[in-house]
């Protein structure tokens, strides 16, 4: 265990100093995008929580993003609260409809789960139209001020950095344990005295909470503007993808999970011909496939194939 | 970042520096970004695909101008480059697109780009860096009324609450003893044309009997056309977006109402929304909207300057907008007559185009007569009125399923 502990700790200094040293090296507007591979970092993470670790799907996580953006934005827009304070905020409010959900999920599980979290995400962005004059309709609110792309970028790895250790800490110890063996079976988790409700209901919040911080980036991202539009299903199917991309059930692979999705729509805008206006979603959907036939375990999987070729065998199998 | 792209960097650098001493040295002005002595770039946002797509004719009807203008000589020997990006009418998209024309692309000025929400997620940021946000499609009037904070931003089209103050007009002069019945989508874009309405009647707004609001989530408008019906109004008044306002249309035919008089708002009076209101089953006979630009159906302007023009144009830059020309889509109209309006100020913007002079230029114009507007219609700005169009015509639909929109009465002034 303590060389995988050396090895971990190390991967994460040489990740966290490559992040420090990257904005001297970047311009204003890839740091712009680098804050995005962090804003999808944390919710691919969240989502991998519940969807990787405890075997719960989820297609609803853009809602999670929803509230907490929306959190943000009330936040400073009528109370002017200093945009960092409403991050925690967000966690907690979406940790709080994170448990929420999770409680149908006691009685679900597998597509009609999936279909039960698919609804959550269509519902939520419309209540924005419902309730127009607190959440500003169609029309959208913003926040009273605007972050500049440094601001994003610090506070978006610093947000990922934490959260990433926050992870980590629950996944290794008894709860992941939990989680796990919800995942794997659970007649035989409740056998072995795992209290099916609370640890279900806890990985809702824990990953919906991870999604409500993302989403408040995600707004501040869009120069504190909030609007349905940009928590539509496609978001909720970007961060599934993110997840698939990455491998359910590790955390080193949602980096590339994290990539794949923020990096992606732009790459694939500037590819000739098809590339552009029509073809973007072209060709992200033909990049996914190809990424899924080659690499069905995500790239976790791929890590794990590497791990096995003869002369960088470790000692110890993934957990 | 790898070695190459280090190197890269470095060498970038290095070339920056360069630029600056040379710059430095010979004490020449920089021009603007993406202005050159043989161009000018600039770029904006649109609604290519999703929800909002059906307003895509907008910016190939202004690519097809600018090109156009350059088969002509271009600008001042300057051809435009006009940057289309597809953000489907998401702000989460506007956003980092906007932020790629401006600090990649190095656009002069962001131009035409649709959509309120859109344009609002990007306004600050714009006014911020001084780059124009100029001639944007949306008729809501922050454009026009923030020109204190936010200089570098003006609209085109005529506002919503000025549009909804004719009808308001027409209504108190023609029908002043009218119950009226009014369907209103319940935000900012609904109130503000309700507001306007409310301001035309004067002292007859209490002719309001009621007023039904639906969220734009809704399709279904039935219920609140069952209750203006039911109030007694006979006057219909509808503020709504094109799916709602066909469906309204469609479902008051459809209970056996027919008001004396149905006043629909001209974002959703494109001739083609009407076709598909009657092809549904509603009487559009009778519908009164306004118009700010020529029609490219209505047979007594087929001789107009502005609509040969357009034909020539669309005919030979843009084919694929043919059929939507010839079967009346305003908007093929509205992006000829916003890029005629921004080669209009770019000419005027300085021998060297900068963005300040695109401004001024924009901000002084005088009875400027654009051939893509309605006749007799003059554009008219100065540093404290940024609404370029302060003039609608009243048209009334006649001849059904097949019928178009008939120009009557005279210009209405002053609409703002």
């Amino acid at each position: 265990m303590s060389r995988r502990l050396a090895i971990a700790i190390a991967c994460f200094l040489v990740a966290a100093a490559v992040v420090v040293l990257l904005p001297f090296e970047l311009d204003g507007y890839h740091e712009g995008l680098a804050a995005k591979v962090a804003i999808f970092f944390i919710a691919v993470l969240g989502l991998n929580i519940l969807t990787g670790y405890t075997g719960q799907i989820s297609i609803g996580h853009g809602a999670f993003m929803a509230i907490g953006g929306y959190t943000t934005v009330i936040m400073s827009h009528d109370h002017h609260t200093n945009l960092l304070l409403t991050l925690p905020l967000a966690f907690v409010i979406a940790f709080g409809f994170g448990v929420i959900v999770g409680i149908p999920a006691l009685r679900f599980s597998g597509v009609y789960l999936a279909l039960v979290t698919f609804a959550f995400a269509v519902s939520v962005p419309q209540f924005a139209l419902k309730f127009s004059t607190f959440l500003g309709g169609s029309t959208g609110i913003q926040t009273a001020t605007a972050p500049g792309h440094l601001w994003l970028y610090v506070v978006s790895w610093s947000c990922a950095g934490i959260l990433f250790l926050v992870a980590w800490l629950v996944l290794r110890g008894r709860t992941g344990r939990a989680f796990r063996s919800i995942r794997d079976s659970e007649i035989a988790a409740t056998a072995s005295g795992v209290t099916l409700p609370i640890y279900k209901t806890l990985a809702f919040g824990i990953s919906a909470a991870f999604a409500g911080v993302a989403g408040s980036l995600f707004v501040l991202a869009t120069n504190g503007f909030a609007q349905p539009n940009e928590f539509g299903v496609f978001l909720s199917l970007e961060l599934l993808v993110g997840a698939a991309v990455a491998g359910f059930g590790s955390l080193w692979g949602v980096l590339v999970g994290a990539i794949f999705i923020a990096l992606l729509p732009t790459v694939s805008a500037d590819v000739p011909l098809i590339g552009s206006a029509h073809g973007q979603d072209v060709v992200f959907g033909l990049i996914v496939i190809g990424v899924m036939l080659l690499l069905p375990t995500g790239f976790a999987g791929l890590l794990q194939r590497l791990r096995t070729l003869p002369g960088i065998r470790t000692a110890e199998k993934e957990g | 970042m790898g070695m190459k792209g280090r190197m890269l960097a470095a060498f970038a650098g290095a070339l920056v520096v360069a630029a600056v001493a040379v710059t430095a040295a010979f004490g020449a002005r920089q021009a603007d970004p993406g202005v050159t002595a043989t161009s000018v770039t600039i770029g904006g946002t649109f609604p290519l695909t999703g929800v909002a797509s059906l307003y895509k004719t907008i910016p190939a009807a202004e690519k097809a101008y600018f090109d156009y203008v350059n088969d002509h000589g271009g600008v001042n020997g300057r051809k435009i480059n006009f940057d289309i990006l597809d953000d489907g009418y998401n702000p989460a998209q506007t956003v980092p697109l906007t932020q790629q024309l401006v600090e990649q692309t190095k656009v002069f000025a962001d131009f035409g780009s649709l959509g309120t929400p859109s344009n609002l997620s990007i306004w600050g940021y714009l006014n911020s860096n001084k780059v124009p946000q100029v001639l944007i499609a949306t008729g809501d009037s922050y454009w026009g009324f923030s020109y204190k904070k936010y200089p570098w931003t003006i609209g085109w089209q005529p506002d919503y609450p000025g549009e909804g103050k004719i009808y308001g007009k027409y209504l108190d002069a023609k029908m002043p003893s009218a119950k009226i019945g009014v369907l209103y989508q319940n935000d900012a874009f609904g109130k503000n044309y309700y507001a306007g309405l409310r301001v035309g009647l004067g002292a007859k707004k209490s002719n309001v009997v009621s007023a039904q609001s639906y969220d734009p989530s809704q399709t279904n408008v039935t219920q609140q056309i069952l209750a203006l019906k039911s109030a007694g109004a006979n006057v219909l008044v509808i503020f709504a977006l094109p799916t709602q306002a066909i469906t309204a249309l469609v479902t008051a035919t459809k209970v056996g109402w027919t008001p004396d008089a149905t006043l629909l708002g001209n974002v959703s009076a494109n001739r083609l929304f009407l076709l598909a209101a009657a092809a549904n089953g509603a009487n559009v006979d009778g519908v009164i909207s306004s118009a700010y630009t020529v029609s490219s159906t209505y047979a007594p302007q087929a001789n107009l300057p502005g609509v040969k023009l357009a034909k020539a144009i669309i005919g030979q830059y843009a084919p694929s907008l043919v059929a939507s020309l010839n079967q009346g889509d305003g908007n093929v109209i509205y992006g000829l007559g916003a890029a005629w309006t921004f080669v209009y100020a770019l000419q005027h913007a300085g021998k060297t185009p900068t963005r300040a002079g695109l401004m001024a230029a924009l901000k002084s114009m005088h009875n400027v007569n654009n051939p893509f507007t309605y006749p007799g219609i003059r554009m008219n700005t100065s540093a404290t009125d940024n609404f370029p169009i302060e003039q609608e015509i009243l048209v009334k639909w006649a001849g059904g399923a097949g019928g178009d929109w008939t120009p009557f009465g005279s210009l209405y002034s002053g609409v703002r």
